[in-house]
C-alpha cells in the first residue's frame, strides 16, 4: 500500500509540473492546448541526451531547453503573428506527437542507467514539484512580476497603458511555461518510467490541461487536483494492488479519462460558476494587437 | 524590411479569395515537403530519390495505388468528420475514438450474425453489410454526440472531451479484442476476429465501394454548406455563437448537430478501414495507428479551409504520401515513423502559414530620397 501511495505521488508530480506550466502561460493570457506535445519533446530529447551522454543532468537540461524552444515557437505564433492559439497549440501537439515518434524510435527500450535515488521511496521531484507550486503562487500573487503577468492575462490594453510591456511579459510566461512542460516530460522518461516507446504519454498532457480548468487558475487547488489524478492514474495502471478482480485492466485505464469529462462538465455548469465564481483570465486565448 | 528600392510589408487582408487560399495552401504543402527533406538528408538519402520512391509507389505502382486509394477514402471521411464541426468553429479531434466505436459497432453486428464462429459461414451479405454500416455510423455518432451535447448544453471544452473519448474508446477496443474479449480473434495474436468471406464489402476494380459514399458526401456537403439554411446556420454560429443566438439560431442544437454529423462520417471511416479494405477484414492489433492516421483529417481540413471539394485532392495526396512513406521507410531504411514525422512537419508548417491567410505581402517602391538617405547615412 505504501508502495502504491508513493507511486501515486510520483505520478502526481508529473501532473503537477505539467499543469502548473500551463497555468503560468494561461495566467498571461496564452492558451496552449499542446501540453502533451511539449511534454513528448521534453521526454524524448531528454531521454536521448541522457542515454547518449550518460548524464541525468544533461538529459534534464536538454528536456527543459527543448521545452523552452517550443514555448518560444508557440509564443511567436500566438503573440507576434497573433494567430489562433488553439490552432497553434494543436500544431505543437501534432508536431510533438509526429516528430518524436520518428526521432525517438531508434531509442526504443529501457534507459539503462542507474535509477535516480529516492527519498523513502519517493522521487525527489515530488519535493521539486511542491516547491515550484509555492514559488509560482508567491510570484503570481505577491510580486510585481506576478501582477504584470496577471494583468496582461486579464486586460492587455489596460496593462499596456499602465506601462507594462505586454509582448515581453507574455513571451516570458510562455517560455517559462514551455520549459516546465519539457521538464515534466523529462521527469516522466528519466525518472517515473525510464523506458522509451512511441507515443507513450497517452493522455498525461491533456489531463494536465483539464487540471488547469479544474484548478480555477490557483496553484494550490492545482496541487490538490494533481494528487487526486496522480492517484487515480496509478490506480488505473495497477488496480490489482488496491481493488483486485473488479474490472478488466483495460477498463480501468478508461477511468481517469471518464472522470476528467465528469469533472469538466461539473465545472462548466451555471451552478458551479455562480457558486464558485469564474477565475478564468479574461483575455485567455485572445491575441493582443497594439492600437 | 527593405530590398533595394522596394520595401516589403505585411498588410492585413480584408477578404481571402478562393484562388488566393489555394495558392497559399500549395505553398504551405511545398514548403513542408522542403522542410521534410531534412529528414531524408539526416538519414543519408537524397530527398529527390526519397520523394521519387514515395510518389512512384503511391501513385504509379499496381501494389501501391490501391493502398493509396484505401487511405484516401479513409482520410477523406476523417476530413469531413473534422470540417463539419470546424465550420461551426468547433474542434472535433475525436475522429479516432469515433472510428474505433464505428468499427466496434460494425463488428458487433457481424458477431450477432455469428460471424465469429466460422470463417466459412455463409451470411446474407445484402442484410448484414448494410446493417454493419448503419451500426458503424450510429456508433460513431453516439460517442461524438457526447462532445456536441456537452458543448451545447454546458459549453464544455470540446477539445478535451473528444480527446478523453479517444483514450476511453482506445481501451474499450483493447478490452474487446484482447485477452479473451468478446471480439478476440482465433489466432491469439491480439487481432480481433476475422469476418467471413461472405460479408466482405463489395469491391469495384479492387476498390471498396465506400469510395462512392465518400465522393457522394463531398457533393452533398458542398451543397449543404453552400445552399442550405442549415449550412448557413452552421457558418453563422461559427462566426459568432452570440450573434447567431440573436438571429434565432440555437446555441445548443448547432454544436450537437455538427458533432453528430461528424461522428456519423468518422464511424463510416471505421467501417471502411476495418471491414471493407482488402486484406484486413478485422480490427487489427495495431488499430491505434489508424486512429493516429485520422489526425491527418485535421491537416486536410485546415488546408482545404473547410471546403469539401478542395479536400479531395488533398486527401488523395496525403493518402499517397503516408502510404508511400511507409514503403520508402522500408526500402530506404529510414526507420519507423516516417509518416508520423511528415504529419508533424505538415501540421506545424500549416500553423505558420495561417499568417498568410490573414496578411498579404506587399511590395512598396520606396521614395528616391529615402533610399538615398539609406545609402549615404
Amino acid at each position: 500500500m505504501w508502495e502504491f501511495m508513493v507511486r501515486s505521488l510520483d505520478a502526481s508530480t508529473i501532473f503537477t509540473i505539467a499543469a502548473l506550466s500551463e497555468l503560468i502561460g494561461q495566467r498571461s493570457g496564452i492558451l496552449n492546448v499542446g501540453v502533451e506535445g511539449v511534454m513528448l519533446f521534453g521526454a524524448t530529447i531528454g531521454f536521448m541526451i541522457a542515454q547518449t551522454t550518460g548524464s541525468y543532468l544533461l538529459g534534464f537540461l536538454a528536456g527543459i531547453a527543448i521545452g523552452g524552444l517550443i514555448g518560444l515557437l508557440h509564443g511567436f505564433f500566438s503573440i507576434t503573428l497573433g494567430s489562433d492559439q488553439v490552432v497553434n497549440g494543436m500544431g505543437i501537439w501534432i508536431l510533438g506527437f509526429g516528430l518524436t515518434t520518428y526521432i525517438g524510435y531508434p531509442y526504443t527500450g529501457p534507459l539503462g542507467m542507474e535509477r535516480i535515488p529516492d527519498i523513502n521511496g519517493l522521487s525527489p521531484f515530488f519535493f521539486v514539484g511542491i516547491a515550484l507550486i509555492v514559488i509560482a503562487w508567491f510570484v503570481l500573487t505577491k510580486t510585481s512580476l506576478g501582477l504584470r503577468i496577471r494583468s496582461v492575462g486579464e486586460n492587455p490594453s489596460v496593462a499596456e497603458v499602465s506601462g507594462i510591456n505586454v509582448t515581453r511579459t507574455r513571451y516570458l510566461s510562455v517560455i517559462t511555461s514551455g520549459m516546465l512542460m519539457g521538464f515534466a516530460g523529462a521527469i516522466y522518461s528519466l525518472d517515473y518510467n525510464p523506458v522509451w516507446s512511441n507515443d507513450f504519454l497517452m493522455g498525461w498532457g491533456f489531463i494536465a490541461l483539464a487540471l488547469v480548468f479544474f484548478s480555477m487558475w490557483h496553484p494550490f487547488i492545482l496541487l490538490g487536483g494533481s494528487i487526486l489524478f496522480g492517484t487515480l492514474w496509478q490506480l488505473s495502471l495497477n488496480p490489482q494492488l488496491v481493488l483486485p478482480d473488479v474490472m478488466s485492466r483495460y477498463i480501468w485505464r478508461t477511468v481517469p479519462f471518464a472522470i476528467t469529462i465528469g469533472v469538466l462538465v461539473l465545472m462548466s455548469t451555471k451552478w458551479f460558476a455562480a457558486r464558485w465564481g469564474a477565475a478564468k483570465p479574461q483575455a485567455l486565448g485572445l491575441p493582443y494587437e497594439k492600437e | 524590411m527593405k530590398l533595394g528600392r522596394y520595401e516589403v510589408k505585411f498588410e492585413k487582408r480584408v477578404t481571402l479569395r478562393g484562388w488566393e487560399a489555394t495558392i497559399i495552401s500549395i505553398f504551405a504543402i511545398l514548403f513542408a515537403l522542403l522542410v521534410f527533406s531534412l529528414i531524408f538528408i539526416r538519414a543519408g538519402v537524397n530527398p529527390l530519390t526519397g520523394y521519387k520512391a514515395i510518389f512512384s509507389y503511391a501513385f504509379a505502382s499496381s501494389y501501391g495505388l490501391p493502398l493509396s486509394i484505401n487511405r484516401f477514402i479513409f482520410l477523406l471521411l476523417c476530413t469531413y468528420a473534422f470540417i463539419i464541426p470546424m465550420r461551426a468553429g468547433l474542434w472535433n479531434i475525436g475522429m479516432a475514438g469515433q472510428l474505433y466505436m464505428g468499427a466496434l459497432s460494425a463488428f458487433a453486428v457481424a458477431y450477432a450474425f455469428g460471424a465469429k464462429a466460422s470463417q466459412n459461414a455463409v451470411l446474407p451479405a445484402g442484410l448484414v453489410i448494410p446493417l454493419m454500416m448503419v451500426a458503424a455510423i450510429l456508433g460513431g455518432a453516439v460517442v461524438s454526440a457526447i462532445a456536441g451535447f456537452l458543448k451545447g448544453r454546458f459549453n464544455t471544452n470540446e477539445i478535451v472531451v473528444t480527446m478523453m473519448i479517444n483514450f476511453i474508446t482506445y481501451w474499450v477496443v483493447a478490452r474487446l479484442i484482447k485477452e479473451g474479449g468478446l471480439f478476440m480473434g482465433a489466432s491469439g495474436e491480439g487481432d480481433g476476429f476475422k469476418l467471413p468471406e461472405s460479408i466482405y464489402a463489395p469491391l469495384i476494380k479492387g476498390v471498396p465501394f465506400t469510395i462512392f459514399i465518400a465522393l457522394g458526401l463531398a457533393v452533398l456537403l458542398y451543397f449543404l454548406f453552400a445552399k442550405t439554411k442549415i449550412g448557413y446556420q452552421i457558418k453563422a454560429y461559427g462566426l459568432s455563437p452570440a450573434a447567431a443566438k440573436y438571429a434565432g439560431i440555437s446555441p445548443f442544437k448547432i454544436p450537437l448537430l455538427v458533432f453528430i454529423m461528424g461522428g456519423l462520417i468518422a464511424g463510416l471511416a471505421g467501417y471502411h478501414y476495418f471491414a471493407a479494405v482488402p486484406g484486413l477484414y478485422r480490427i487489427t492489433k495495431n488499430y491505434g495507428e489508424f486512429g493516429d492516421l485520422a489526425f491527418y483529417g485535421i491537416i486536410c481540413g485546415l488546408i482545404s479551409q473547410g471546403e469539401p471539394l478542395a479536400a479531395i485532392p488533398i486527401a488523395l495526396l496525403f493518402g499517397g504520401l503516408t502510404n508511400g512513406g511507409r514503403f520508402a521507410q522500408g526500402k530506404l531504411k529510414l526507420g519507423f515513423g516516417i509518416d508520423y514525422a511528415l504529419l508533424g512537419v505538415l501540421m506545424i508548417t500549416l500553423v505558420a502559414f495561417q499568417f498568410f491567410y490573414r496578411y498579404k505581402i506587399v511590395w512598396v517602391k520606396t521614395k528616391k530620397e529615402s533610399s538615398d538617405v539609406g545609402i549615404h547615412g
